[in-house]
């Protein structure tokens, strides 16, 4: 269980969050959706211990402020939006950092294993930098999987945290990385991922928090949140959910995952 | 996407096996040259001829004991901790930096280390004579790294979080400040003071003695020790210091240590050597293009491979010219700079990654 | 295995007969060994040690203040007379621990240095006869030289070099100031001690009637450029075109030379801009 109570997060002279509660659960993905600058990121950074920040967290039971960063390390992945690396690495080096203490280390065959999760099998000894940017998102999200690998340890569920993975991919890898997420839910662990495509949100969250100018407007299942009002009056214009437009092309997720499901 | 993109997969694409060959190989490397030091010298002393007569029991000439057991032995362990020293420190910097250009320099400790030792040059003379003896330099050299280190440290410490942004500005105006100060005491000194700051900035390990070792050995080693133990630190580092955190970095605890290590081994190496450029660039670069960026391997095969190289320079230091000596930074930047301008020309297109 | 080693030092300090292999370090000092006529003793020799030309010959063991001990050792000296500043203390420690007496010659720029450095180096080399007869020798001549400078003192400012258009020059208690005295010159620079940078502004007020500077071989002759250099330019110096160039060992090494370098020096501020 992910328990945040009263997030409060100023940077600078300005109130980014004002005291947001946040919970999620083991075996669901959770999605932080809202419009830009409403503090999705901020509220992530908190609850992955970033962020210094009034209010608690508590993760699996234990007070986030007071967990040393490689056991932290052991509870839960972070995928961010952006990593810049320094050096040459090659794919499959940035995919072992994610090994360096946790309780995946022994496991030799990990590397290929979980570049191949993410559709980059035989990609090892790429050089990152010569990597498109899809595919270095994906190779970190190798690296964020193969951390935490095992969605539950020793009884304990772990965490996946997601800020939005799917920013730089085509809508197939969208679709892939947003399965990967589910199926680690599905597998017993906890995913909190922020999310800017509300139909992928649509399709794969369990509970959705929706956030307004640094307060949480609604939450709950994606059918209760996502509706008229609450996402007109987060996003400040006029939304109608379901409703296919009268002419022109359109085109859902949905649709694709079904058919790649067929 | 992946099925159509043309992957070249690398069948062997761990380079740990290869970075492993490769510190074995330094490693005899080192030995080799760690014997051809004590063997070639102005001097005709043949250390066989020496251990020979010792074995023996045969009286050896005073001469050769000297040149042997006070000059060259002296001077092999220091070029070897030196060269070792100022390597790993390159590459700790390069690692915490996130810059494969950064050197120990933009940590303030070369520019306090020669504030340090222009001031014991200049107004040594105004010590109590033989407080320090001829002492004085490095260890006003040492004292000068350490403290402007300290210095930059605490100014870019903030709430126990240290910003590597400001670490950097804060050095160079650091850097400023302490060339002005060198410069008001260059204006004091006299002509040959002025000389002995010239050859002083050269660098070299004519110097080398036990005291001196014995002073300046305890701090490198322990540096050299400590090394290896940031590797992995560093490794994540490479990923920014959030992403580090993530993967459970201890951050501040890293930078802290890894600051502090390079200070020490730096200043030491600095303060018995004078001013050797290019090896704490130089090496963790090769390293890097020959076995990847990997710390673990990168640190030890840096101490190997720069202990080689200073004692190679060493040997042609003091060669080449006989009965005289070049200073030995003179060697390592004539033969450092045109090679590494060679790297860089034919690994163009690796480095821009 | 260092306590042996100076114990050996303690009882190899003195050698029993003269020395006969020695290296040289000072150029002043090998001048002062090849006038005694000691050339054929020496081994190696300093870098600055360049006159006579029979001692360039000899293998250099490098820059004074850098000396390398191996080096120094390869040439199997059993005696190394240095001029004052020989260093550095490091290899001046080695070469005794290996029992390689090591003799400091006091440095001066006077009469009185000159004299006491010959009568150095020949307690040294063990010829104190030759030393006392080069000494009173030398003695004379810078008498005489010293007479022949009588006359009114001419405002002389040595000129170390103008790099950058900056201009070094020598000030009191230098070589430089020293030369000029016995030649019966004033040096026109007293602000200071040793050669320092002067401003622009200094060189004006310091108004010197002769510019002195060293004349170093293969270089071009730079007398027309320091001339018109814009602070020099105001000098009476330069309205005389009195620039004197004499060669820096001969010049400035207080050694058996210098009564020559006297009057040379003092004949050429008589004619120098007349």
């Amino acid at each position: 269980m992910l328990d945040a109570t009263r997030i409060h997060v100023r940077l600078g002279r300005r109130t980014i969050l004002q005291g947001i509660d946040f919970r999620a659960r083991p075996g669901e993905l959770t999605a932080i959706v809202g419009p830009n600058g409403s503090g999705k990121t901020t509220l992530l950074r908190a609850l992955t211990g970033d962020l210094s920040h009034g209010g608690r967290v508590r993760l699996n039971g234990q007070d986030l402020a007071t967990l040393r960063p490689w056991v932290l390390a052991g509870l839960r992945a972070v995928l961010p939006q952006a990593t810049p690396l320094a050096f040459p690495f090659t794919a499959a080096e940035v995919v072992r950092l994610g090994l360096m203490g946790g309780i995946e280390a022994a496991e030799a065959d990990l590397v290929p294993k979980a570049l191949a999760r993410v559709g980059l099998a035989g990609f090892e000894g790429r050089y990152y930098q010569e990597l498109s940017g899809g595919e270095q998102q994906r190779v970190h999200l190798a690296r964020a999987l193969a951390q935490v690998w095992h969605p539950v340890a020793h009884g304990q569920p772990r965490w996946l945290f997601l800020d939005e993975p799917v920013s730089s991919l085509d809508i197939g890898h969208q679709l892939q990385v947003m399965q990967i997420a589910r199926a680690y839910a599905d597998g017993g662990g906890g995913v909190v991922a922020v999310m800017h495509d509300l139909n992928l949100t649509a399709m794969f969250a369990d509970r959705v928090t929706l956030l307004a100018e640094g307060c949480a407007l609604a939450r709950g299942t994606p059918a209760e949140v996502l509706c008229d009002a609450a996402l007109s009056r987060a996003y400040r214009c006029p939304i109608r959910v379901n409703t296919p437009p009268r002419g022109g092309t359109y085109l859902l997720p949905h649709a694709a995952g079904r058919i790649a499901a067929e | 996407m992946v099925a159509i993109s043309p992957g070249i997969p690398a069948p062997d694409w761990d380079r740990r096996p290869l970075a492993r060959r490769t510190t074995l190989a330094l490693a005899m490397a080192l030995a080799a040259v760690a014997v051809l030091s004590l063997a070639v010298g102005a001097a005709g002393t043949s250390p066989w001829g020496v251990f020979a007569d010792l074995l023996a029991g045969r009286e050896v000439a005073l001469v050769d004991r000297v040149v042997l057991f006070e000059i060259r032995l002296p001077r092999l362990a220091m070029g070897a901790l030196v060269g070792a020293s100022l390597a790993v420190s390159g590459a700790v910097m390069q690692g915490l930096f996130r810059n494969p250009l950064a050197d120990p320099g933009l940590v303030g400790v070369s520019a306090g280390a020669g504030l340090g030792a222009i001031s014991a040059i200049v107004l040594g003379g105004l010590l109590p004579a033989g407080l320090l003896g001829f002492h004085a330099v490095p260890v006003a050299a040492f004292l000068g790294g350490w403290a402007s280190t300290l210095v930059l440290y605490g100014i870019a410490t903030r709430r126990g979080r240290t910003s590597v942004a400001t670490m950097l500005l804060g050095g160079i105006a650091l850097g400023a400040l302490a060339g002005a100060l060198s410069g008001i005491l260059v204006y004091m000194a006299d002509d040959d003071q002025l000389r002995d700051l010239t050859f002083w900035g050269l660098g070299s390990l004519a110097g080398a003695t036990w005291a001196k070792l014995a002073a300046a050995a305890p701090l490198m080693l322990l540096a050299l020790i400590a090394a290896p133990m940031l590797a992995r630190g560093l490794n994540g580092l490479a990923l920014g210091e959030t992403a580090a955190f993530h993967i459970g970095i201890p951050v501040q605890r890293l930078k802290t240590v890894a600051i502090l290590t390079v200070a020490g081994a730096t200043g030491a190496a600095v303060a018995v050597s004078g001013g050797i450029g290019f090896v704490g660039i130089v090496v963790p670069h090769l390293l890097r293009l020959a076995t990847g960026p990997d710390h673990r391997a990168l640190l030890v095969n840096a101490a190997l491979l720069g202990a080689t190289l200073l004692i190679l320079a060493d040997i042609i230091a003091r060669v080449v010219i006989a009965p005289a000596e070049l200073p030995i930074g003179i060697v390592t930047a004539v033969l450092g700079g045109p090679f590494f301008l060679w790297i860089l020309l034919r690994k163009r297109g690796v480095l821009d990654l | 295995m260092i306590r042996p080693l100076f114990a050996a030092l303690a009882l190899a300090a003195l050698p029993a007969q003269a020395a006969d292999r020695v290296v040289s370090v000072g150029g002043s000092i090998t001048e002062i060994v090849v006038a005694l006529g000691q050339g054929d003793r020496l081994v190696a020799r300093d870098t600055t040690s360049t006159y006579p030309e029979t001692v360039s010959d000899l293998p250099d063991v490098g820059y004074v203040r850098r000396l390398s001990p191996e080096g120094v050792l390869s040439v199997d000296p059993d005696l190394i007379l240095a001029e004052e500043g020989a260093g550095p203390p490091e290899t001046v420690a080695l070469l005794q621990a290996a029992a390689i007496p090591f003799v400091q010659i006091p440095d001066g720029y006077d009469r009185a240095a000159v004299l006491a450095k010959i009568a150095a180096v020949a307690r040294a080399l063990d010829v104190p006869e030759r030393g006392a007869a080069l000494a009173a020798d030398v003695g004379a001549a810078l008498d005489a030289a010293a007479k022949a400078a009588e006359g009114p003192a001419r405002r002389v400012m040595f000129v170390m070099s103008v790099q950058g258009g900056r201009i070094l020059a020598a000030g009191r208690d230098t070589a430089a100031d020293g030369i000029i005295r016995l030649a019966g010159g004033e040096n026109a620079v007293t602000e200071f001690e040793g050669y320092k940078p002067l401003t622009d502004e200094a060189v004006t007020r310091a108004a010197p009637e002769v510019i002195l500077m060293m004349a170093r071989e293969g270089a071009d002759d730079i007398s027309a450029q320091v001339l018109a250099h814009p602070a020099i330019r105001t000098t009476p110096a330069a309205e005389a075109r009195a620039l004197v160039r004499m060669d820096g060992l001969y010049l400035l090494g207080f050694g058996p030379r210098t009564a020559q370098a006297v009057r040379d020096l003092s004949d050429a501020l008589a004619k120098a801009g007349s």
